[in-house]
């Protein structure tokens, strides 16, 4: 039996009357890359961010290694530091350079030393292909160049899931492919993984489990060859050919 | 001509009777907005963080209802001090305390009293500009801080609030300025800061205009310094606008990366035109790298 990480049960969210989410069940294995594609506003971006409470869920559950995190009392900040994000605007730390902005999670939460800090930071930094930059502020980097820090600076807090938003949709063309092929490797390595994408290719050739979204149910979801390959409700059909076309 | 040189043969015999005394004044006014000020935004940003608490329906109700009471604390305190006259509140304060509580509560210092007047006057001021300064910080910034892990303390000292006084250390300078020129009021109470000279200077000698002379060119001399001196700390919180590369790995810059140029392109050495394009390109790029 696979050892699973995220389990999530009959989560729903509503903003007042209006229901984005209704009953998602899916889990994550330890090494999962999980896709999640849908069209816009389907509700994927706020399911990844139900998964790390930055929006309370309506109803429903989160199991985090069988524990249930989304109750009161529950640690939130504790959790999140399991759990690393990394954003389609990057969200780097405007007044900190590239090696603090990976460091300063590490000494204020996780408590480690300035040293020990900076040594993991420019592992991972190295990891990115940008220990060159660590003086550099997040102002003077190109987006791809930011995206790779923010991967880094996710990956210096040792996560045990790394949720990535829309990682390449605010990046120029020429970029998405840097930051790709870091996923791509860190996906090698093992990393556990739930990625909201639009870039199919990915889904098909890295992750091992594609969730179709549509207006805020799961529609289908499986092996990406079954889901991609042989979609079979119409609107992951439709979905999937409109990309087919362009 | 006869008016100016009688001007000025005034304030020479003004500043050889006083000079020490309008230089004591200047010391006074100037330790007093500094301390003011710095305490003032201490009050600003306690009252700012207090306010931004985020609070939502869900939370329990004993939390909102003490988030409720400090955020409506705060208004009072920012409305009736803001809404004020500083003359009246120095009055209140130094006067008003002893009086009405039977000389139980009173300031005997007035250096104590007048800062205490002046840092809630520019502290009232300060929390709406710190609330907005930390409004104007973008959400991802606290997503990010807190998708790592951090509480809302957390967040704040180390992400939110540098990048709120740096937006607000306008603000912070123009507050600086006002009070330089304010602390005039404090006379009220006798404390003896640089207008209060020109007072005492203009009783003893009757000559109200040169006085009055000194005391402009003098508080315009402050403030013109003090708003350079702001834009140069600003200048500083921003950092350069370069960065320096860090190669770790030696052999990257050492491997002959300098490849000969071909014969009259822009990068030929030798080549005597467009060298001096070059030349003025750089000239060019430096003028707007300054701006």
């Amino acid at each position: 039996m696979a050892d699973t990480i995220l389990e999530i049960r009959h989560l729903s969210k509503s903003f007042g009357s209006h229901e984005v989410l209704r009953d998602i069940d899916f889990t994550v294995n330890k090494g999962d890359v999980t896709a999640i594609i849908g069209a816009s506003g389907s509700g994927k971006s706020t399911l990844l961010r139900c998964v790390n409470l930055l929006e309370t869920p309506t109803s429903g559950e989160i199991l985090f290694h069988g524990k249930d995190v989304t109750g009161r009392g529950v640690n939130a900040p504790e959790y999140r530091s399991h759990v690393g994000m990394v954003f389609q605007s990057f969200n780097l730390f405007n007044n900190m350079p590239v090696l603090e902005n990976c460091m300063v999670g590490q000494v204020k939460v996780l408590k480690k030393s300035k040293a020990e800090a900076r040594e993991n930071a420019m592992r991972y930094l190295q990891y990115v292909g940008m220990a060159p930059y660590i003086n550099a502020k997040p102002r003077q980097l190109s987006g791809g160049q930011k995206q790779r820090v923010a991967i880094a600076r996710a990956l210096a807090m040792g996560p045990e899931v790394l949720l990535f938003d829309e990682p390449t949709s605010a990046l120029d063309p020429e970029m998405v492919g840097e930051v790709l092929s870091v996923m791509q490797t860190l996906a090698g390595e093992g990393m556990t993984m739930l990625v909201v994408t639009h870039e199919m290719a990915f889904a098909r050739d890295v992750s091992n489990h594609v969730v179709y979204m549509s207006e805020g149910v799961i529609c289908e979801q499986g092996a990406p060859a079954d889901v991609l390959g042989n979609p079979q409700k119409q609107e992951t059909k439709d979905f999937l050919a409109r990309f087919r076309k362009n | 001509m006869g008016i100016f040189s009688e001007l000025l043969a005034d304030i020479s015999s003004l500043l050889s009777r006083y000079g020490w005394a309008y230089l004591n004044g200047i010391r006074n006014t100037l330790v007093l907005a500094l301390a003011a000020t710095a305490i003032g935004c201490v009050i600003g940003f306690l009252c700012g963080v207090l306010n931004t608490i985020p609070h939502a329906r869900t939370d329990n109700p004993v939390k909102r209802f003490v988030l409720a009471l400090i955020r409506a604390v705060i208004r009072v305190y920012v409305e009736v001090f803001r809404g004020t006259p500083m003359v009246l509140q120095a009055v209140f304060i130094y006067y008003g305390l002893p009086y009405i509580t039977d000389k139980q509560v009173m300031f005997t210092n007035v250096w104590v009293s007048a800062l205490v007047v002046v840092s809630i006057n520019t502290g009232a001021y300060m929390a709406e500009s710190v609330r907005g300064g930390i409004i104007s910080v973008d959400p991802g910034q606290t997503e990010g801080a807190m998708a790592i892990g951090m509480t809302h303390v957390q967040t704040m000292m180390n992400v939110i609030i540098p990048q709120a006084l740096r937006n607000i250390m306008p603000q912070i300078g123009n507050n600086f300025i006002i009070n330089i020129k304010d602390t005039s009021v404090m006379f009220i109470i006798s404390f003896t800061e640089f207008f209060a000279v020109h007072r005492a200077a203009v009783g003893a000698t009757y000559k109200y205009f040169p006085s009055a002379t000194i005391e402009m060119v003098g508080y315009l001399c402050l403030t013109l310094t003090s708003s350079f001196l702001l834009r140069v700390l600003e200048k500083k919180l921003d950092g350069s606008d370069n960065y320096e590369l860090v190669n770790d790995d030696q052999l990257v810059m050492a491997a002959g990366n300098y490849n000969y140029p071909d014969k009259s392109s822009p990068f030929d050495e030798r080549h005597k035109p467009s060298r001096d394009q070059v030349i003025q390109d750089v000239k060019i790029g430096k003028k707007r790298g300054e701006r």
